[in-house]
Order: C-alpha cells, then structure tokens, then sequence
C-alpha cells in the first residue's frame, strides 16, 4: 500500500487565516510580471482588492459580465498575458460556460479562473450556490479543476497553476480560511494525498470537506472501523494510480464533497473504479441532486443537505453493515476565529 | 497590406468564394456576397504581424478566406479543401483558420476577444489597430454589449467593427424577428464612433475605415448596410442568403459572371 504522509495534519479547532489566496497573487504578481488580475465586480470578496490597490495597471474590471469577462481573459492570454479571473464560482461556470469552452478551453489557453464560494459554503441561496461547477469544468477537454482544502494549499494555489500550460478552474472557500496542514505541505497537482491508512473504508475527498472527514475518519476508528483518508485537491486531471492502489486495499469507497453527487469528485472516482475493475461498494456523499434551499449560514446547510462530519460517518456505517446505530459525531467547539466542521 | 484595388478584391472575393461553395452545391456564399467590399477594404489596410483581424462570426471565415486566397497568403491547393473532410480551412471558423486572429462559431464572441486584443496593444504600448467582423445578427447576443460597454468606457480608440448589416440571419430577415434598429445610435450611446454608410461602397468603407483609425478618443463601428445576394446578378430572387444553394449549372453562370467582371475591373 501506498505510504501515509509523514506530515501530520492539525486538530479540530482549527486556527484560521484571511485571504490567504489574495496574499499570495499579489506575491505572485510582483515576481511576475505577465499575470494579470481581471474581476467581475466581486474584487473585495474575492480578496483581489489587495491586488487592485497595489497592482492597478495590471488589474482589469470587466465589469458584471462574465460571458464578455472570459472573451476577454482568452484574448489577454493569447497576446500572451496569463489572466487571473475571478467571481464566485456559480458565476464563473454557469454564466459563461459556452466562452470557457469557445475562448478558453478550444484553444487551451492559459487562463486561470478562480471560482470562490464553492456547493453550499454561502448563504446566498441556490443563485449563488457552485454545486455543479465541478461536472461542468470536468467536461471541458484540457480543463485541470482543483479544490483545495486549506489555507496551506490556498497560499500556494496560485503559484502551482501559473505552471500549467492550460486552463484551470479553481475553486476557493470565501473569508477566513482553516489551517489544517503544518506549513512544510506542498500542494502539487499531481497527485492526491494519502492521510490516513485503514482497510475498512477508503474516504476520499476535496476541497473544504477534509476537516469533517478527518473528524469522522477519527470518530470511526474510535467504534473499530479503520479508514484510509486521502485528499484529492485535483478532481482532474485525477490521481488514478492513488485512487486505485488505496480503494484496492479497502473493503468499501466512500467520496465526500461539497457539490452535487453528479459529475464531481464521486463521479471521477466511481469511473476510475469501474474501469480498473475494482469491485468496491461506493457511496458518494454530496449534494443528492437537489438546489440547496434555507439559508442563513453554511453550517445549517451543511447539516441540511448531508454534508456533516455524521453523514460521513452514516454513510460509512451503513455501507460497512455494522450493527446498531452509528456513534454520534460531535462537532469541535470553535471559537471566534476558529473552524470546526458541522 | 495590399496595392490591389479594393473593388477588384470584392470581386475576386465573390468569385473564389463561388468556386469554395461549388463542389458541395451549397454553403455560407451570402456571407461573402454581403461582406465582400468590408473584407476587401480591411485587407488593403491591415498590417500584418501588427494588426488584428477579428472575424466574430464563425460562418463569415469563408470572406477572409477568399481574399487570403486572392492575396496568395493562403495557397490554393489548401483554399480548395474548404469545408471538407479533413480541412484546415472549415466551413465555420475553428481554432485552425489560417489568417485570422480570432474566430468563433458560437456567434456574439469576437468583439469580447477584439476588446482583449486592443486592452493587451494598449498595455503593451503597441501601436495596432483591431478590426472585428460583426454580423447585424449577432447583435441579439448580450455578449456583444457587454464588450461595446467595456471598449466604450476604456476608449478602446484602435478598435474598429465593421458591422455587417445585411438583415440576415437563418430564419429570416432580422428585423422581423427582433428590432435592432437604430444601430448606430445603439454603438453612440454606447460611446462609440458610429457611421450608417452603404456597404457596397467600397470606396466609403475604405474612407471610413481611415476616418476611424484617426480618432484617437474612441472605438468606431461601421455600420455597413449590405446585401446577402449583392454582386452576384444570376442567382434565383428566393435565394437564402444565409445559406445559398448552388447547383452545377447556377455555379457555373455565377464563375462566367464574375470572371468577366473582374476582366472589366483590370
């Protein structure tokens, strides 16, 4: 089996940081001079307002318009600028689907389109929900789609996609973001993770949904199921030789994300299962294709729509056959300024 | 840049864009017949490696094509694969289309990736003029305004679009589907440099094309009221502009027409 990181992963609560990825564009800009900053009249949320006032000349208003936002991203990176563009994801995908693919993705250029706000992390309702940002970019030929999962990974995003020679969709969380890696991780976008190593069930997951895994991964091993956990902060191109050598070694597969069940991380799993031949029941916990309505904060609809440290732990529970009801999972409590998962 | 005369660059235009069309009977010929004098003009002023020529719709690739073809930056051996199986040169711009910095299928695109052009040039301090082919259709795309929005506000004075108003688009004529008139006012309002010119007109579109390339406080559009059936005497008083069809017979009268008016025009 693949060897476990040696790093250790923090504890819930987590300390957290703000505008990690805004920092580090900045950073990026500064050394180099290529990259540009366009935004589609969401600058402060997503934290390119620090970008804006130091870097002006390189920072581009395309105003609310996000089919005219990325014509123009195409057209900046093929002059031979790298545009950095950037809304909340449901408007970076959605919205301008068809420019991505006919102005972007066709001519595989490199524009880097930041998505923030990723599945049901925002109170805005189902207009501002990126549920399916993931499937859509997924199918996109050439599209590389990454979903950190902390603000380690957010600090080095930037600075590992300015290296792809296509286009990339990133999703990033909003605010105050979770330290969850020691500071010597390196993200690369090659491969996945493997944090933990258990025969019982292989959890695999993306984004901001490593903390309530990590939760239920401990919550499991309390009752005697032995989980894998491996982070896959790259939905495509996927890691499949770690996806294969960890779910071969489990006896069920369970992915967890912030999106819907179709066409995410689950999806790519589910594919990469079947067509290797590895025979393991799979459950996909996420968004069960349904717009996610009544919201005040993430949390309740992180609860609402199964997206809990316990929905993990049912899913596994139920998955697994074992009697009786599965152990309750409790939240961390997290102070002002911290993050602990639902 | 070329020395032809731009009038007998429309013709040629047509005439090649007649021989392109013949062997599948059918194809994108009203584009040409209608945009021939705005590619004709546009081609004896752009610079190469310096300008920018932009073709927004996809189906109008056929124009530039063609007067590629007649200029010899295109050979003619490639130019008689169009819209063939196997081609470079598709019915329908693609990524592959020689000559042109930007093209797209999917129409009321281009003037979103001329704008980009022109912000780039201008960042750069380069000192380029982008010409963008629009057609009167796709100005029922949003995308279009959000990019005349965005070069009106960042004076986006080295961009041009030569507006093919030929009120034509696949199911039938323009204006009795959506009212986009006035169009020129539209592009005013907008902050843009507009003039209602005939786009049959050669010289005026040559003359326009220069007047736009002096002011140096705005973008310019042309609006180039044309025809899809323009130049092309024999065709049939039902042609479908948008997409003629041309049998072996009518092709053939087409090739003898044009043929003997480019001899007129040595």
């Amino acid at each position: 089996m693949t060897t476990p990181e040696t790093l250790v992963v923090r504890r819930p609560p987590y300390p957290t940081v703000l505008k990690p990825y805004g920092r580090a564009l900045l950073r990026l800009a500064e050394r180099r001079t290529d990259i540009l900053c366009l935004s589609g009249d969401l600058t402060r949320q997503c934290e390119i307002d620090l970008f804006r006032d130091r870097l002006p000349e390189r920072f581009v208003h395309a105003g609310m318009a996000e089919a005219h936002m990325m014509g123009l991203a195409g057209a900046l990176a093929r002059s031979g600028h790298q545009p950095f563009v950037h809304t909340f994801g449901v408007f970076a995908t959605r919205r301008p689907y068809d420019q991505i693919a006919n102005a972007i993705a066709y001519p595989r250029l490199p524009v880097r389109i930041i998505g923030f706000m990723p599945g049901v992390s925002t109170p805005g309702g189902p207009s501002h929900q990126a549920i399916d940002d993931v499937a859509l970019m997924r199918a996109l030929p050439g599209m590389t789609v990454v979903d950190v999962a902390d603000a380690v990974e957010a600090d080095q995003v930037a600075e590992a996609i300015a290296e792809v020679p296509g286009p990339v969709y990133v999703r990033l969380k909003r605010g105050e973001i979770p330290v969850i890696f020691p500071g010597d991780h390196r993200l690369r976008l090659d491969r996945a993770y493997v944090l933990a190593e258990g025969a019982d069930v292989a959890l695999l997951t993306s984004g901001m949904m490593l903390a309530p895994v990590l939760a239920a991964a401990e919550v499991l091993g309390e009752y005697g199921v032995a989980a894998s956990v491996v982070h896959v902060p790259v939905v495509k191109p996927l890691d499949e030789r770690t996806v294969r050598a960890v779910t071969a070694e489990c006896r069920a597969v369970v992915t967890v994300e912030n999106h819907s069940v179709v066409g995410g991380l689950g999806s790519a799993v589910a594919e990469t299962l079947a067509e290797a031949g590895i025979g393991r029941p799979l459950r996909r916990v996420g968004i069960r294709d349904v717009f996610a309505e009544g919201s005040l904060d993430a949390a309740y609809l992180f609860d609402k729509y199964g997206l809990s440290t316990r929905s993990v732990v049912d899913a596994v529970w139920a998955l697994l056959g074992r009697p009786g009801p599965p152990p309750a999972a409790t939240a961390a409590p997290a102070a002002p300024g911290e993050y602990s998962p639902v | 840049m070329t020395s032809m005369d731009p009038r007998r660059l429309a013709t040629a235009i047509r005439l090649r864009a007649v021989q392109m069309v013949a062997p599948q009977g059918f194809g994108y010929l009203g584009q040409a017949l209608s945009a021939a004098e705005q590619v004709a003009a546009v081609f004896t002023v752009l610079r190469f490696g310096v300008d920018r020529l932009v073709c927004s719709p996809g189906h109008y690739v056929i124009a530039p094509f063609a007067a590629a073809g007649e200029l010899g930056l295109i050979d003619d051996d490639v130019l008689a694969t169009y819209g063939r199986n196997g081609a470079v040169v598709e019915a329908i711009g693609t990524e592959r289309s020689p000559v042109l910095d930007y093209t797209c299928g999917s129409l009321g695109q281009g003037l979103s990736a001329a704008a980009g052009f022109a912000l780039s040039d201008r960042m750069r301090g380069r000192d380029g003029r982008v010409f963008a082919l629009v057609s009167d259709g796709e100005l029922q795309e949003g995308q279009v305004w959000e990019a005349a929005m965005f070069a009106g506000h960042h004076r986006l004075d080295r961009l041009t679009v030569l507006l093919d108003a030929n009120n034509s688009q696949v199911d039938g004529p323009v204006d009795s589907i959506t009212t986009i008139e006035p169009i020129a006012d539209k592009w005013r309002a907008f902050g843009w440099h507009a003039v209602d010119l005939d786009g049959h007109d050669v010289a005026a579109v040559a003359e326009a094309l220069d007047q736009a390339g002096r002011d140096t406080t705005r973008p310019s559009v042309l609006v180039c009221r044309t025809s899809t059936v323009h130049g092309l005497r024999c065709l049939p008083p039902d042609a479908d502009g948008h997409f003629i069809k041309l049998p072996p017979e009518l092709a053939e009268a087409a090739v003898a027409e044009l043929t003997e008016e480019l001899e007129s025009l040595r």
